[in-house]
């Protein structure tokens, strides 16, 4: 493939364009860890909340700030450090080892306290919350963490996981989930293999973005489109190659 | 550039530090060179190759028919064009050929007048270059994927081999006994490395998704076992604790410092590890194509700033920055599944075998040649198409004396 313009390391810029790269890597890295807060923003604002008539907080994935950000491992250490200042929270969403979700902390509780007015289980949830979600960044508990450490019963285990807040991950340990995520990850994987499907049969197996952005939906796609697209593009399902009549994704035959 | 020269000169800089910055520019302008082939001798595809590290001069490649050839990699002819010649081969007619694919060859550390070779026919040859002979043929169970003869030791001549037994064992040059096993493994064991710092410490990567580092002094087992989630046990489900990859490893290779350990596995990833603490540096490249069923052979760039990688990636070579897993280039050139690539760390050249029988040698083109055809003045550095610089040109006689 040739090239017009060769590659060239950083250290043979001009002087000129050294100090003009200076300033704008200042800026940059000022920018970086909150241009990924604001992309993480923008994408939950893709987030369809009527569908689930208001009872789910705003899930976003992980590889989806992929799709925004180049460079990924910057995204994966400022996700760590928001994580670890307790703003956002990590879920394993089940359907693929490596897909993570991550929902706003203050989203997730309010949500979840919505949720449980009323019922039986709320003061342990309430607890949990408290003492579990806002102390521990893991993303499973195992039994004796759970007895030992935050000091709940048997049977308030078996509250929490009817409430839906802990999900079974296998004997003796549970995954930290979303109640009634069911649905979102039921028209998740049913849009992402539908938007999939569409860039498959294109001409060619290739689509302008512009252009499928564009489309019209079917049924089985419930959620925003340029949601699917940051996924599939994020999750390298397809291919992202800048043209110049825009960005064309192209289907990835692995 | 120039700045490099004269703060070199001036004493301001390091000498360390132009070679460094001019290694990294040749690294960025790898491409395919027309003017550079390696003999076509491979009726199959080529599983292994490997350059010796005293010279730099001669390669060594197994192919998947059983067949060794050497190639001569430096160009005497003073002709730009120029093809890397074979300058023996162990064909099938050979007595002494491998019946199988050879899968792993390598030159004997400290000279050329011997080279290990193993292969799918359950054989490891050691070969004098000379006589094109075996002088020591190892006998296995299991077909043998991988072997390794430490870059750097003086105090032991052993060779890892990694075969379908989940039992590593250690060959010893020199007296030829293979009694030392390392156990530990659940699977085959797909690739071994040794660490090109220390001479006695030992990495070895199996199916069963685990990468273990071993001393082979020490007489009670690995060193550790390498945790993609960093002890982290909350981020898999509970059968992937302490694997390094979501699969298969298949591929192993050390930086050129010995600090680092890289490893790819049928999991479409590459991880970076701390080779001291084991522990997962969590760089994130994304998602980097690896089928292969058997060892993946790929290198780290030496002698540049930043580290570059390069990874075969189906068919083409990915290569990435080491320590923050930027996408730099892909390599294309080939037409079938590559399966090895080589770095040679003196002329910053990268050569590659797939299964479509080539060795591609990807060399830096810096300066592009013979572009505007009215600016023959520029061209004193410039290396034109032409053999004859036209700098050197007699432009001054006329015909009429």
């Amino acid at each position: 493939m040739s090239r017009k313009r060769a590659l060239i390391s950083d250290a043979f810029n001009l002087k000129k364009r050294r100090n003009g790269t200076e300033q704008f890597g200042a800026t940059a890295a000022e920018e970086g860890p909150a241009d990924i807060k604001s992309s993480l923003e923008y994408l939950m604002t893709l987030f369809p909340r009527k569908l689930f008539n208001d009872a789910l907080p705003q899930i976003v994935l992980k590889h989806q700030l992929y799709s925004i950000h180049s460079d990924r491992t910057l995204v994966d250490k400022e996700l760590n450090k928001m994580r670890e200042r307790g703003d956002l929270l990590m879920f394993q969403l089940g359907f693929d080892a490596e897909a993570f979700g991550l929902v706003f902390t203050s989203d997730y509780k309010a949500k979840v306290l919505v949720g449980e007015e009323g019922k039986t289980t709320q003061t342990t949830v309430e607890r949990f919350l408290e003492k579990v979600v806002t102390v521990c960044t893991d993303l499973s508990f195992t039994k004796d963490k759970m007895l030992k450490e935050f000091l709940f019963t048997d049977s308030e285990i078996t509250q929490l996981v009817k409430s839906g807040v802990l999900t079974v991950r296998d004997a003796g340990s549970w995954w930290l989930s979303i109640p009634n995520s069911g649905k979102f990850t039921k028209y998740f994987i049913k849009g992402r293999k539908a938007v999939l499907n569409m860039v498959k049969k294109s001409k060619y197996g290739e689509v302008l973005k512009a252009e499928i952005e564009e489309r019209r939906t079917n049924s089985q796609v419930k959620f925003h489109m340029k949601y699917h697209i940051h996924d599939i593009v994020g999750a390298e399902l397809v291919e992202s190659i800048p043209t110049t009549s825009g960005t064309l994704l192209r289907f990835v035959d692995s | 550039m120039l700045g490099f020269l004269t703060a070199r000169r001036a004493g301001l800089d390091d000498p360390l530090r132009l070679r460094r910055a001019e290694s990294t520019r040749r690294v960025l302008g790898l491409q395919l060179n027309p003017d550079r082939d390696v003999d076509r001798i491979h009726g199959n595809g080529i599983n292994a190759i490997d350059i010796e590290a005293v010279e730099g001069r001669y390669m060594l490649s197994g192919g998947a028919d059983g067949v060794i050839v050497i190639y001569d990699l430096e160009n005497f002819s003073g002709k730009l064009q120029y093809t890397c010649k074979a300058v023996c081969t162990i064909g099938r007619s050979s007595r002494y050929v491998h019946k199988f694919s050879v899968e792993t060859v390598q030159w004997y550390p400290y000279d050329t007048g011997m080279f290990v070779s193993s292969s799918f026919d359950k054989t490891m040859k050691v070969w004098d270059t000379e006589t094109l002979k075996p002088a020591e043929v190892f006998q296995f169970e299991g077909n043998v994927y991988c072997h390794h003869l430490s870059p750097i030791a003086r105090k032991h001549s052993l060779i890892a081999v990694g075969t379908t037994n989940p039992k590593i064992q250690l060959c010893d040059l020199k007296s030829g006994s293979r009694i030392h096993i390392l156990q530990g493994h659940r699977a085959e064991v797909l690739s071994v490395r040794w660490s090109p710092r220390y001479e006695h410490i030992l990495a070895t990567a199996s199916a069963d998704s685990k990468v273990k580092v071993w001393d082979v002094r020490r007489a009670s087992g690995s060193l550790f076992t390498l945790d993609q989630h960093n002890g982290d046990k909350s981020k898999a489900s509970s059968e992937a604790v302490n694997t390094a990859h979501n699969g298969r490893v298949n591929g192993l290779c050390f930086t050129g410092d010995g600090l680092y350990l890289l490893t790819t596995g049928t999991d479409d990833r590459m991880r970076l590890w701390n080779s001291a603490t084991g522990e997962n540096t969590l760089v994130n490249y994304g998602k980097v194509c690896n089928e292969s069923r058997k060892r993946l052979q790929f290198t780290v760039s030496r002698g540049c700033s930043p580290e570059f990688v390069f990874v075969p990636c189906g068919s083409s070579v990915a290569v990435y920055t080491l320590h923050t897993g930027e996408l730099v280039t892909m390599l294309r050139g080939h037409y079938n599944n590559v399966d090895c690539c080589e770095f040679h760390p003196d002329y910053q050249e990268v050569y590659s075998g797939g299964k479509d029988c080539n060795i591609l040698a990807w060399v830096p083109v810096l300066r592009p040649s013979g572009v505007e055809e009215d600016s023959d003045h520029e061209v004193k550095g410039a290396a034109g198409q032409s053999s004859v610089n036209p700098a050197f040109q007699d432009a001054w006689s006329s015909d009429e004396d």
